[in-house]
């Protein structure tokens, strides 16, 4: 278990590996597992969108 | 257990007759509307052909029920909810009559002395993310403003901050043609409303006075129509003070917010719905909350979006009706939107 670096919400390891993406139920941003004991992740690396704005 | 609609041929009163058709602990007994009167209830909300057989009653015929719900013009209810209260019912009041605790400020914003002020005292705001343990004794209840809640619920948790005293903030608010009712007159013409965006009160809105009553916080309250049938969206700028990292936020919000029901926190990281928006909220009882933080210029953004006729009117009155008889918070309000639409 950690929290999402973005919105710390519970993030929990669910036999995660090292390098696995996956989105925060929270705040939908793309995580990567950086560790696994402890269990760890960081923000997912991304291109950027404008969104036309 | 029995209840009755009084003025159920407006936007507000056909939503409301949706829901409580739909509520497996109510019976509609009755559905009042002086200039319906006699006809039936889908000739005025055509949802509801087959849905019940009842017409629409004159205001005079009304018969006593555990819980009367008044879906009446700003001005009506506040004469006829003593009667009501006299036969020991309860009242659900879906106009501003009983949303001001101070009575001086009818005349500067409705324009109009309260009769009877001192039921401005009893009765209880009917927003239950506020008052719900208030709530489970009222007798008479009085549902919030439609931009009205949706600026409270997005203020409300930094509002009470001791971190942030004098906190001031400018909302602005943008609603559909719906908000202002089935007699809008000429504003409400297709030829005028179609494609709109109009500020029709850029300063002096009268939810302006209950938004300060409940979150204790100044504001300066714009509000526009924009092209939408139903919908309200609130942006609140808060200035000048040190806005708190989106981290912070977002703990703030869940602290507030997580075990609601009908709130739900909104700021994704990606994709399309990234922030509250209140399309797809059309016939639901959520309100939408979000924020972003903007600290080069000192500013946080907060953003509230519900359906008007949902959370922002009988969408609350139901779920104010379900926590002052014990019933499930959710009961008759289950509807989750239609996503496209």
């Amino acid at each position: 278990m950690t929290e999402c670096p973005e919105c710390a919400a519970s993030v929990e390891s669910h036999d995660k590996i090292v390098g696995e993406i996956f989105p925060c139920r929270e705040c939908g941003t793309e995580l990567e597992v950086n560790a696994v004991e402890p269990f760890g992740v960081q923000p997912a690396p991304h291109e950027a969108e404008d969104w036309g704005e | 257990m029995n209840v009755a609609v009084v003025g159920g041929s407006g936007f507000v009163g056909g939503e409301l007759v949706r829901l409580l058709l739909g509520h497996p602990e109510v019976t509609v007994r009755q559905v009042t509307s002086d200039s319906m009167a006699g006809q039936p209830l889908a000739r005025a909300h055509p949802n509801l052909r087959r849905a019940t057989p009842l017409l629409f009653s004159r205001r005079s015929e009304l018969q006593p029920a555990e819980v009367t719900f008044l879906a009446t013009p700003h001005g009506e209810a506040m004469g006829q909810a003593p009667e009501l209260l006299a036969t020991g019912g309860t009242v659900v009041d879906l106009s501003a009559d009983h949303r001001l605790k101070d009575g001086a400020e009818y005349p500067r914003y409705y324009h109009r002395e309260h009769p009877h002020p001192e039921l401005l005292a009893e009765a209880v705001y009917g927003l239950p993310e506020l008052h719900r343990d208030a709530l489970r004794r009222a007798r008479l209840i009085a549902v919030p403003g439609c931009i009205a809640t949706a600026a409270i619920l997005a203020l409300r948790p930094l509002a009470g901050d001791p971190a942030r005293p004098g906190l001031r903030a400018v909302v602005d608010a943008k609603s559909g043609s719906s908000a202002s009712g089935r007699d809008a007159g000429p504003a409400g013409l297709h030829a005028e409303r179609s494609g709109v965006m109009r500020a029709y009160a850029p300063t002096g809105h009268r939810h302006t006075a209950e938004i300060e009553q409940e979150t204790g916080v100044p504001i300066a309250l714009s509000c526009h129509g924009v092209e939408a049938v139903r919908g309200v969206l609130a942006t609140v700028h808060l200035l000048g003070a040190s806005p708190l990292p989106d981290r912070e936020l977002w703990k703030t919000y869940r602290a507030a917010y997580g075990p609601e029901p009908f709130v739900r926190v909104v700021h994704d990281a990606d994709g399309i719905h990234r922030e509250p928006e209140p399309k797809i909220l059309a016939g639901t009882n959520f309100c939408d909350v979000g924020f972003a933080s903007d600290p080069a210029h000192e500013r946080t953004v907060l953003l509230a979006a519900l359906d008007n006729l949902g959370k922002g009117a009988a969408g609350a009155a139901v779920q104010c009706l379900n926590v002052r008889y014990g019933w499930p918070e959710t009961t008759g309000l289950g509807f989750l939107g239609l996503h496209p639409v």
